[in-house]
C-alpha cells in the first residue's frame, strides 16, 4: 500500500514536471515574433507582499490600457520573489534565460533590486524599478532605472518643509536594520543640519528594533529635549504606534514620516492621534500633476472598485514604470537592451502619473516635486506640492 | 551485480566522472543556461550548510538552531575583503568604512577559508556555555545567538554597513567553485562521520550517558562537531555571497535556517545522502512548481487557482505527504550506496541478476 501511494507521488510529481515543462513551451512558442515581452518580479508573497501586490496592479492595469507597442501585443510575465535576495537573483535569471523578456519592471522593496542588478548589468536587460528608493539600486548600472525619487530627496523634500514651518530643531527615530528606514532617516539628518546651518539642531536619533512595540524609553528621551520637529520614517505598522505612544506621553512636536505612512492602517490604528502628521508622497489623486494622471485616478479608481480606499502611490509607481518602458521601446524602435538603455536615456519631460520625468546620469527619474499630505478628520488630505530644485 | 571492492571503486569513478562531465558541459555553455545554473549552484550551497547541519543535528543528536548565524558571519567576512576597493566608499555612503578594513582586499579563496575559520572561532566561543543545555534549551540558545549575530552586523555600521548592506561581491566565473566546495565538504563530512569520533558523535546521540560510561568526553565531541558545523556553514554563507553578489543582514533572519532543517528533515536525521538529495529536490524543485504561480488557462477558461502564492501552497501540501508516508525523512539514518541501489534494482530484475554491472 505504502509502496503504490508513493509511486503514485512520484508519478504525480513526474507529471507536474512536464506539465511545467509543457507549459513554458508553450508561451515561448507563441512568443516568437508578434509579442514584446516585458518581465516582472516583485514581492508577491513574504514579507513584502502586500506593496508588491499594489504596485503589480499598477503596472498591469497600465498593461490593459497601453497592451502595445510597435504594433506587437506586449506580454508580462510576472515573478514572484518571495522578498528574498536568492530568489530575487534565480527569478531575473529565468526572465532573462527563459523567458527571454526585452525589459523588466521591479522590485518593489531595494534589497531585491540591488541583488538582482549585476544579473541585469550582464546581460544587458534594460530594468525599471518602480518604488526602490535606495540610491544603491542604479548606482553603477547602466541598465537599472527607476521611475521614483530617492531617499536622498525625500529627506531634503522633509527637512525643507520643517524648516518652512518654523522649526529649529529636529529628532529623528529610525527602524535598525530597515535599509529605507535608516536611509530616510539619514538623508533628513544632513538636509536639515545644512538648511539650519548648525550640527546641534539634531538634538536626538534613536534606533528602534523590528517588532518593537513599546517606544515610551525613546519618546520620552525626546520628550524631554522638546524638538519642534519628530521625523520617523518607519512602515506602515509601526508608525501608529509611534503616533500614538508620543501624543499619550503629551509630545506636542509636530510627527513627520516617509511615504509609507500614506496608508489607511497609520490611520485607523492612530485614530485622533494622527490628526496633524505630515508625510511626503509621490502622488496625490485629489491632485493629479499631469493629464495622465486625471486619466489614470479616474479608471484606476473603477478598475479598484472600492478593494482600496484610496489609489495607493507604488501603485501608481508601477503603472510609470510601465509606460516609461513602453514609450522607451516605442521611440527605440527595435527590441534591442541597448537600443531601448540608450532611449531611455534620452527621455525627455515625460508625462507620467507621478509627474514629469527626466532621468539623471545615473538612471534615477529626476523628479522635482513631491506631495506633502496631512491627516484630518481621519482623511489624508493634501497640503502642499513642494517643488525642489 | 554483485558489490565488491573493485566493482564499487569502478562504479565510483564512473559516477564522479558522469558528474565532472555534465559539470563541464554546464559550464562551457553546451548545455543548459545561467538559469538552470544558478539553481543547480544555489543547491549546492544548501547541499553544504544542510550537511554541516546535519553534522550536529542528525549525527551528534543536538538541536541546534543558530545555521543563519554561522553563514552570516561567511558571508560577511567574503563580502568585506573581496569587494574591489575602488568600489568601497560608494557603497559605504552613510558611514564610512573603517579606514584599516578599507585598504584590505583579500583573494576570494582566503576570505572564503577565513570566513569558515571565524564561523568556527565564534562556535567554539558560544558553544562553551551553550553546549552544556541540552535538546529544546539548546535550540532556543543557538536561536538566539543566531539573531545575535545579524543584530550585531546591523549595528556594526563601519565595518558591515549595516542595514544597507553591500553590493558588487566579485562573482565566480565558474560552477566548479560551488560544485568542487560542495564535493570537498561532504567528502570531508563523510570521513569524519566514519572514523572513531564520527563514532563517538553517533554514541552521543543515541545515549549521552552510555556514551559517557564508555568514556567519551562528552564535551570535547560537541563542541567539536558544532565547531565543524559551523565552519561549513561559514563557507556556505561565503559561496552564497559570492553567488547572489549581495549581502543584506536581513538575508541572515533566522527563518532562514528553517529552510535547512526542512532539508534535513526531509532527507533523513542522520543520512548524509539523503541530505544532498533533499537539497536538490527542495530547491530545484520550488523552481519547477514555479508553474502554479502564472495564470493557467485551460480550454480557453481561465483557472482562477492559478495565482502567486500557489506554488508555496503545493510545496506544503507535498511536504505534508512526504512526511506522513516517509515518517524518518527519504532515507531515515540510512545511505544511498551502490549495495541499495543494486539491492532494489536485482528484487526488481531477479530473471537477470547477473547483467547490469558490466556496462
Amino acid at each position: 500500500m505504502k509502496r503504490k501511494l508513493s509511486l503514485f507521488i512520484c508519478i504525480l510529481m513526474l507529471l507536474s514536471l512536464i506539465t511545467a515543462c509543457g507549459g513554458s513551451q508553450d508561451s515561448s512558442a507563441t512568443a516568437d515574433e508578434d509579442v514584446i515581452k516585458i518581465g516582472v518580479f516583485e514581492p508577491l508573497t513574504g514579507m513584502n507582499g502586500g506593496g508588491g501586490l499594489q504596485e503589480l496592479g499598477g503596472i498591469e492595469y497600465a498593461n490593459k490600457i497601453y497592451p502595445e507597442v510597435l504594433g506587437k501585443k506586449i506580454e508580462l510575465f510576472v515573478h514572484d520573489n518571495k522578498s528574498d535576495q536568492g530568489e530575487a537573483t534565480t527569478v531575473v535569471t529565468r526572465l532573462v534565460e527563459q523567458d527571454k523578456v526585452v525589459a523588466i519592471i521591479g522590485s518593489y522593496g531595494s534589497a531585491v533590486s540591488i541583488a538582482a542588478g549585476d544579473i541585469i548589468r550582464n546581460a544587458q536587460i534594460p530594468t525599471m524599478a518602480a518604488s526602490a528608493t535606495n540610491p544603491m539600486v542604479t548606482q553603477g548600472n547602466d541598465f537599472y532605472f527607476r521611475a521614483c525619487f530617492l531617499d536622498p530627496f525625500q529627506g531634503e523634500v522633509m527637512a525643507n518643509y520643517a524648516i518652512e514651518q518654523g522649526a529649529k530643531t529636529a529628532a529623528v527615530i529610525m527602524q535598525n536594520g530597515d535599509d529605507y528606514s535608516v536611509g530616510l532617516g539619514n538623508f533628513f539628518i544632513n538636509a536639515f543640519k545644512e538648511l539650519t546651518g548648525d550640527d546641534n539642531s539634531i538634538v536626538d536619533i534613536s534606533e528602534f528594533q523590528l517588532n518593537e512595540a513599546d517606544f515610551n524609553a525613546i519618546l520620552t528621551n525626546i520628550k524631554a529635549k522638546n524638538p519642534d520637529v519628530i521625523f520617523a520614517p518607519s512602515a506602515a505598522t509601526t508608525a501608529p504606534l509611534i503616533i500614538k505612544q508620543a501624543r499619550d506621553l503629551g509630545v506636542e512636536s509636530l510627527i513627520m514620516g516617509g511615504d509609507t505612512w500614506e496608508n489607511p492602517a497609520v490611520i485607523d490604528v492612530a485614530g485622533a492621534d494622527a490628526e496633524g502628521i505630515v508625510l511626503s508622497t509621490f502622488f496625490d489623486e485629489n491632485d493629479p500633476a499631469t493629464e495622465e494622471a486625471r486619466r489614470f485616478v479616474e479608471g484606476y479608481k473603477e478598475e479598484l472598485a472600492g478593494s482600496e480606499p484610496i489609489i495607493p502611490a507604488v501603485a501608481a509607481l508601477g503603472y510609470d514604470a510601465y509606460i516609461l518602458l513602453r514609450d522607451a521601446i516605442e521611440r527605440a524602435g527595435s527590441t534591442d537592451g541597448v537600443a531601448i538603455r540608450d532611449a531611455l536615456r534620452e527621455t525627455k519631460d515625460f508625462e507620467g502619473v507621478t509627474g514629469i520625468i527626466n532621468f539623471t546620469e545615473e538612471g534615477d527619474a529626476d523628479k522635482n516635486i513631491a506631495v506633502i499630505k496631512t491627516v484630518e478628520n481621519g482623511q489624508f488630505v493634501y497640503i502642499d506640492t513642494v517643488e525642489v530644485k | 551485480m554483485i558489490i565488491n571492492k573493485k566493482n564499487k571503486l569502478i562504479l565510483n569513478i564512473l559516477l564522479f566522472l558522469a558528474f565532472a562531465t555534465i559539470i563541464i558541459l554546464l559550464d562551457t555553455n553546451k548545455i543548459g543556461d545561467p538559469y538552470i545554473k544558478r539553481v543547480l549552484n544555489l543547491s549546492a550551497i544548501y547541499a553544504i550548510v544542510s550537511v554541516s547541519m546535519n553534522l550536529v543535528n542528525g549525527f551528534t543528536g543536538l538541536f541546534s538552531l543558530g545555521q543563519a548565524g554561522f553563514m552570516a558571519i561567511g558571508a560577511y567576512t567574503v563580502a568585506i575583503f573581496t569587494v574591489p576597493l575602488a568600489d568601497r566608499a560608494k557603497i559605504f555612503y552613510i558611514t564610512p568604512q573603517n579606514p584599516i578594513l578599507a585598504q584590505i582586499e583579500l583573494p576570494f579563496v582566503i576570505a572564503l577559508i577565513l570566513g569558515g575559520l571565524l564561523a568556527a572561532l565564534v562556535a567554539i566561543l558560544i558553544g562553551m556555555p551553550v553546549l552544556r543545555l541540552k535538546s529544546d534549551y539548546l535550540a532556543i540558545a543557538t536561536l538566539g545567538f543566531s539573531e545575535i549575530i545579524r543584530i550585531v552586523f546591523t549595528n556594526t555600521k563601519s565595518i558591515t554597513n549595516g542595514a544597507l548592506g553591500i553590493k558588487s561581491i566579485p562573482q565566480m566565473p565558474t560552477m566548479w567553485v560551488f560544485f568542487g566546495v560542495a564535493l570537498l565538504a561532504i567528502f570531508i563530512i563523510w570521513l569524519l562521520i566514519n572514523s572513531s569520533y564520527g563514532r563517538a558523535f553517533k554514541a552521543i546521540r543515541e545515549d549521552e550517558v552510555a556514551a559517557e560510561a564508555m568514556g567519551i568526553n562528552l564535551f570535547k565531541h560537541k563542541v567539536m562537531s558544532f565547531s565543524i558545523g559551523a565552519f561549513f556553514a561559514g563557507i556556505g554563507g561565503g559561496l552564497l555571497a559570492t553567488l547572489l553578489a549581495t549581502v543584506n543582514p536581513n538575508q541572515f533572519y533566522f527563518t532562514f535556517t528553517y529552510n535547512f532543517l526542512l532539508i534535513i528533515v526531509l532527507g533523513g536525521m542522520g543520512s548524509l545522502s539523503g541530505t544532498i538529495i533533499a537539497s536538490f529536490v527542495v530547491t530545484v524543485g520550488l523552481e519547477l512548481l514555479r508553474f502554479f504561480d502564472s495564470p493557467l488557462t485551460l480550454f480557453g477558461v481561465n483557472i482562477p487557482l492559478f495565482r502567486p502564492g500557489l506554488r508555496m501552497v503545493i510545496f506544503s501540501l507535498l511536504l505534508m505527504v512526504l512526511v506522513l508516508f516517509f515518517r524518518n525523512g527519504l532515507l531515515g539514518q540510512k545511505e544511498l550506496s551502490w549495495k541499495v541501489i543494486c539491492d532494489w534494482f536485482n528484487r526488481k530484475k531477479r530473471k537477470k541478476p547477473a547483467e547490469g554491472g558490466r556496462a
